[in-house]
């Protein structure tokens, strides 16, 4: 698996200058059809891919994903608004112009279509067959393709003989069979359970890091996103309604769609148990429960230990969730704190000062006081 | 069983393999390439071209409508002109060619049709041209479906090729009507059925062979 990609990787940072992909003020309206009215499929959309990067676009489906990563090798022709990659203008370009182009651009298809007839080595050669590529080369490239992607066991089976990993690895060798400079990759995994998912996801960053191709990929799945992309824009109803770092927008989402979409991965739900028990007013006696949000360096401070020695309360973790995207922390805990005044201020005062996100769920008796009540018996 | 009969059944049978032989060649050299243009020049396909796909359209499909019978007597005179008469065996294959040219183009193109479209995306995506969208694409990815059709059109040839018997072509229609119907030898009629069964049945079989064999999706332990 872990074969050097290329001895002659160009280095991720040339060319840095000049963003890979530029989309500025984009429409895309598909004509009335019939008796169906016309429809405005992308709407203002401006995003810049930087060189080198991994960008994710997310966003549920009819938001219009497809249609935005085909405007970037022509499939789609916007309807107004500029396109240019590395710089250069695309956006007028002729059929005839957009086919020599699209070999700096590869493609990866959610549902991978190969060709059933071929087998992989000679799907993997189609693109530099397209080309007019000498057999000699095609046969150097290709071979050292199916070595990266790790297939090279492979190369006379036929699709149908394949898992759908194995599928994929065919589509990304040959998307990069032309060595491009972009690699596009449309729902790359969604058609692929969760192990395989993982193992995709590492081979397209390996491509990334070690041969220096820009990603653009769409997705639904907040994980692919979480896993491998330095940026993400989301995509509702045809707009982007927030762009940025990944770990900036899924630990602190600004729009609330965004937020609903990240929630799941973020935010950690109150037990079933424990929630039926809260209730809004503290009785004498009873805890309070506080949901403690962490995000970046903070959540690796100590503040159990901290609350503890500094006001002297005993802290109990009800539940929790701590993660990392890009090696930086984030995650919440459900605590449960003595729910007395003044303890209780006191408490949620000095979490404050630390710097957490908080939010107070309500109040509930110890198990202790509802064990001890006196049982009723028939 | 005479010499002279099985001479004259032997002779009936190399007819109608040179009748369905020629004229499938030539449906299939010219329908082919009107079948994939019928599956691509619609709106908004490879070749868009949605005028002139009507317009062959509806000249195969009147072709396809008229029955074969009528169709061989309406074109005898562009079958003298182009095989310098309307007898025998050499001008029963002008009307077999004429019916098998749109049967076979609408054959390949239920075929092409039937490809994935997202293979067509890719090989766009590739920045594959048109034509080799064709060559590279459908037509090798079809192929498994265009064998079973040009199969289906020579057993339709082989039944065809009887009827022209009726209007004086040859093989083994001819044979059958001269002397199994009319001069009521029900043996030769009998022969005559069993020899175009045998026929039907290989190139059936040879035909669903040589599909399954190119038909790569299926796996072959």
């Amino acid at each position: 698996m872990n074969v050097p990609l290329s001895p002659s990787a160009p280095a991720p940072a040339e060319a840095a200058a000049l963003p890979a992909v530029e989309l500025a003020g984009i429409a895309k309206l598909f004509p009335a059809r019939g008796e169906s009215t016309s429809v405005s499929a992308l709407r203002g959309i401006d995003l810049v891919v930087e060189t080198g990067k991994i960008v994710g676009v997310i966003g549920r489906s009819g938001a219009g994903k497809s249609t935005l990563i085909r405007l970037v090798n022509g499939l789609e022709i916007a309807t107004s608004g500029r396109i240019s990659l590395f710089g250069r203008d695309v956006t007028r370009l002729s059929e005839a112009e957009w086919r020599s182009e699209r070999r700096n651009i590869g493609m990866v298809f959610q549902h991978f279509n190969l060709l059933s007839s071929r087998t992989v080595f000679d799907n993997v050669a189609l693109p530099l067959e397209i080309l007019g590529t000498a057999k000699a080369e095609i046969n150097r490239q290709v071979t050292r393709l199916l070595e990266i992607v790790g297939l090279s066991d492979k190369r006379d089976r036929y699709p149908a003989e394949l898992s759908g990993g194995q599928k994929q690895r065919v589509g990304i060798a040959r998307a990069l069979a032309t060595e491009p400079r972009i690699l596009l990759c449309d729902e790359a995994t969604s058609a692929l359970d969760p192990e395989t998912t993982k193992s995709i996801l590492a081979l397209l960053k390996r491509v990334n890091r070690e041969l220096g191709v820009t990603i653009l990929l769409i997705t639904h799945e907040i994980p692919v996103i979480k896993e491998i992309c330095d940026e993400v824009a989301v995509l509702e109803a045809g707009e982007i309604i927030e762009h940025g770092a990944v770990f900036d927008v899924l630990t602190r989402p600004q729009h609330p769609s965004t937020a609903r979409l990240v929630e799941g991965v973020t935010r950690v739900e109150i037990p079933e148990a424990l929630a039926a028990r809260l209730s809004p007013t503290a009785s004498p006696g009873a805890l309070a429960a506080i949901r403690i949000g962490f995000v970046g360096e903070n959540a690796t401070s100590p503040v159990i230990s901290r609350l503890t020695t500094t006001i002297g309360v005993d802290v109990n973790i009800l539940t929790g969730r701590i993660d990392f995207i890009g090696g930086r922390p984030f995650g919440s805990l459900i605590v449960s704190v003595p729910g007395a005044e003044p303890a209780f201020g006191a408490i949620l005062a000095s979490l404050k000062r630390l710097g957490f996100e908080i939010d107070p769920l309500g109040f509930f008796e110890t198990e202790a006081a509802t064990s001890e009540a006196p049982r009723h018996v028939a | 069983m005479s010499p002279e009969l099985l001479r004259l059944i032997l002779d009936a049978t190399l007819d109608t393999l040179h009748m369905i032989a020629v004229a499938g060649g030539l449906g299939t050299l010219l329908g082919l390439p009107l079948g994939v243009f019928l599956a691509t020049s619609g709106k908004g396909e490879l070749f868009a071209a949605s005028a002139v796909n009507a317009v062959l359209g509806v000249v195969v499909n009147i072709t396809r409508s008229t029955p074969f019978i009528i169709l061989v007597v309406a074109i005898v005179p562009f079958t003298r002109l182009i095989a310098g008469t309307s007898i025998g065996t050499s001008a029963a294959i002008v009307p077999l060619t004429v019916a098998a040219i749109p049967f076979i183009a609408r054959i390949v193109e239920g075929a092409i049709r039937e490809v994935d479209q997202g293979l067509v995306e890719a090989a766009r995506a590739m920045g594959a041209t048109p034509l080799q969208i064709v060559s590279k694409v459908l037509i090798p990815e079809a192929l498994p479906a265009i064998i079973l059709g040009l199969t289906l059109a020579a057993v339709s040839l082989i039944g065809f090729s009887a009827m022209v018997g009726a209007v004086g072509g040859g093989g083994l229609g001819d044979l059958g009507i001269r002397y199994g119907y009319q001069r009521f030898m029900p043996e030769v009629m009998l022969i005559v059925v069993a020899v175009l069964v045998v026929l039907v049945q290989s190139v059936q079989t040879i035909g669903d062979r040589l599909s399954r064999h190119m038909n790569k999706r299926i796996r072959h332990i």
